[in-house]
């Protein structure tokens, strides 16, 4: 009589990460790779033009760039909703921490209300700009000044949201995020203050093109996005495809 | 090292944003070595030295927390960590003195580029000093809970403390000292 030995399976690891949530999660690096194209190279709004010019170089800067504007800006109106998607991640893995939904809906509430200064805005500015450029100088030079000092001055909305980001990481106790990216979303409302003189500030570091108020801001604003990206996608990966869904 | 892991990235990383913060002032107090000057001149040096005074001994009050902590004192370290912290609310009560003082006397942001960087260096401090605060608030929460109390959580407090207390000695250097 042979005994008949049971060879185990080797253990698998269960399947983690659910469809849905994948592909909302891939929608925030895509609407932020457009929105980067679409500001950069297209609106040329990122780097900002210099506030310090006259007004018939701010009718210049609409006249030279019309064509771009209006396509650059067109596709942002058209794809501003990938805004919401890609903080609706964010919101969602906040919402599976052990510190509940409140922050969450408080991160929610600032990013919703700061894209419409931070993001919109400007969009409506110069396309209203350039949909009639033979308009009164004055006028181009108000909507110039009105949509950068909107784009880069909404300051306020943001900050909570980082604020409350980085209290629900800190409390968390289901380790969704690492605790130093909470740390690093401090550095966002260091940036945020930073900016506030834009708004009276024409030439040098804080006005609105300037190395603190402008380029410190955007360089650590890519690299806390590049870390918020990388720690959606593990957060999306250890998430059990078998648990429930959220309330 | 003391402390966990996670406050260390924070501290080295806001040394390296504020390094680049004092480099740019540098630049642009080289490029106007005279104006900078004579716009500085209108900062009293006395309440500056009352600031640094005040923030070192908070420093040393925090400190001295961390090793009633380590002994296994917690009723002490929560004493010294409120004393710390009282020096922490007033050096920010003098630095509103001190902008109320400024504001009065007609130096405001727009006033120079000085005054710029004299105001949005202080402030984003200041903010950092109020963060502090609220970390200490958590520390001593932590050090009253017997299930609860880790000395790595007060040694990051600590940690962050210091920093608070270094960057304020670069400000203070860069601002108010430097001829």
């Amino acid at each position: 009589m042979t005994d008949t030995v049971e060879v185990a399976s080797p253990p698998t690891t269960p399947k983690a990460g659910k469809r849905d949530v994948w592909i909302v999660f891939f929608i925030a690096p895509a609407f932020y790779t457009a929105f980067g194209v679409i500001f950069f190279a297209l609106t040329r709004t990122m780097p900002p033009p210099r506030p310090d010019i006259t007004t018939a170089q701010m009718v210049d800067f609409f006249v030279n760039h019309e064509t771009t504007i209006q396509i650059g800006f067109g596709l942002l109106i058209l794809i501003i909703g990938g805004a919401g998607i890609a903080n609706g991640i964010v919101m969602y893995h906040m919402k599976r921490m052990s510190t509940g939904s409140v922050l969450a809906y408080s991160y929610m509430g600032g990013m919703a209300v700061g894209a419409l200064p931070g993001c919109l805005l400007v969009a409506i500015c110069f396309l209203t700009a350039t949909f009639r450029p033979g308009r009164d100088p004055e006028l181009m030079a108000f909507l110039y000044d009105l949509g950068l000092l909107s784009y880069v001055g909404s300051l306020g909305c943001f900050s909570v949201a980082y604020f409350a980001f980085a209290i629900a990481i800190l409390y968390d106790r289901n380790e969704i995020f690492p605790k130093w990216l909470a740390y690093i979303s401090v550095w966002q409302i260091v940036t945020e203050i930073l900016a506030v003189p834009v708004f009276v500030s024409k030439a040098g570091p804080f006005a609105w093109n300037g190395s603190i108020a402008f380029w410190m801001g955007t360089v650590i604003f890519g690299i806390w996005l590049s870390c918020v990206i990388v720690f959606l996608k593990k957060a999306t990966e250890l998430e059990p495809v078998d648990s429930p869904p959220l309330d | 090292m003391p402390g966990d892991v996670h406050m260390w990235v924070m501290v080295l990383g806001d040394l390296a944003i504020f390094g680049a913060y004092f480099i740019i002032y540098m630049i642009y107090r080289t490029m106007a070595p005279q104006e900078f000057l004579a716009a500085q001149q209108h900062l009293n040096v006395t309440v500056g030295v009352v600031n640094t005074v005040v923030l070192l001994t908070s420093s040393w009050f925090i400190a001295r927390s961390v090793l009633a902590a380590r002994a296994g004192d917690p009723e002490r370290a929560v004493r010294l960590t409120y004393l710390g912290g009282a020096f922490g609310v007033a050096f920010i009560g003098i630095k509103g003195y001190e902008w109320s003082h400024a504001i009065a006397g007609g130096y405001t942001m727009p006033s120079s580029d000085f005054f710029m960087f004299y105001y949005m260096l202080t402030g984003v401090h200041v903010f950092h000093v109020a963060l502090g605060l609220l970390i200490l608030g958590i520390v001593v929460r932590e050090l009253r809970n017997p299930r609860k109390r880790r000395t790595s959580m007060v040694e990051s407090g600590a940690t962050y403390w210091h920093m608070v207390d270094l960057l304020w000695i670069v400000i203070f250097g860069l601002l108010y000292v430097m001829r």
